[in-house]
């Protein structure tokens, strides 16, 4: 019938945001197979310095989602092609900051979400993940 | 050719303003051949309100909603292949999972069940992807 489906990896063009990689983590930024792209969990790393931003949690945010804007980019992909996502809290009672600045990314036409709280490695405060369509 | 990526049922305005959980997400997009459905609480039908009720009286309501929403969008419950459910207590999973087992058809599709912190006091949320 039809052909396998390819898969490939999925790398930011700033090595910088490569997680996986600078802290030997056993998984890759994201994989695409087919016409998806499957991001894994990301948390907010300053694109500038590798360094876990641990500030107000809208900037945790921010960080985030500006982090996922350029991964899905780097794979020929956007944030408007985004069909799901999971925003996961370290603490609960940030649901409206998240929210607040989450709407800054996806003004329309959102994709479908799911929120909830649990614990978080590395002290983040947010950690997304989504999966997207391909280019 | 890539996928096409279309929003079928539009975030919900629900009436009780800021704060409310879904208006920053559509409730279902379809990406290719898939339609991915977000978390959802439970709605009063009547009302549009957040309803709280027990973990069985929210899986229910959210469940029917699911339902709903599927079959508005030409899919159904027996299309759907990954549930994920979210519960406040995992000591509630037996009472969801009664409710559970009566919407699904045999054989039901994958699932996932975790216990977390839920916004707003909700006690279920549940999110799915389905084949459109």
């Amino acid at each position: 019938m039809t052909d396998k489906l390819a898969r490939s990896t999925i790398q930011p063009k700033n090595p910088v945001l490569n997680v996986s990689r600078s802290a030997n983590l056993p998984h890759v930024p994201g994989i695409r197979v087919g016409d998806y792209i499957f991001l894994s969990g990301m948390g907010p790393i300053d694109p500038q310095t590798g360094e876990r931003n641990h500030g107000p949690i809208a900037e945790q945010v921010r960080t985030t989602l500006a982090n996922m804007r350029h991964m899905l980019e780097s794979a020929g992909s956007s944030l408007e092609r985004v069909v799901r996502i999971h925003v996961v809290l370290a603490d609960i009672s940030g649901f409206a900051e998240m929210d607040r600045v989450y709407r800054e990314f996806f003004p329309a036409d959102p994709p479908a979400r799911t929120v909830w709280s649990m614990q978080l490695r590395f002290g983040n405060g947010c950690e997304i993940e989504c999966v997207a369509l391909a280019g | 050719m890539p996928a096409t990526r279309s929003v079928i049922a539009p975030a919900a305005r629900a009436p009780g303003g800021p704060g409310t959980l879904d208006q920053s997400a559509s409730m279902i997009v379809r990406g290719g051949d898939f339609l991915f459905v977000s978390g959802l609480t439970a709605i009063d039908s009547t009302t549009g309100a957040q309803m709280r009720g027990t973990t069985a009286s929210e899986t229910r309501q959210v469940l029917t909603q699911l339902k709903q929403l599927l079959e508005a969008a030409g899919s159904s419950l027996d299309k759907v292949v990954k549930v994920n459910v979210l519960l406040h207590s995992m000591l509630e999973a037996p009472n969801m999972n009664e409710v559970y087992g009566k919407f699904f058809p045999d054989p039901p599709p994958a699932r996932t069940v975790c216990g977390a912190r839920l916004p707003d006091g909700v006690k279920v949320i549940i999110e799915c992807t389905a084949l459109a």
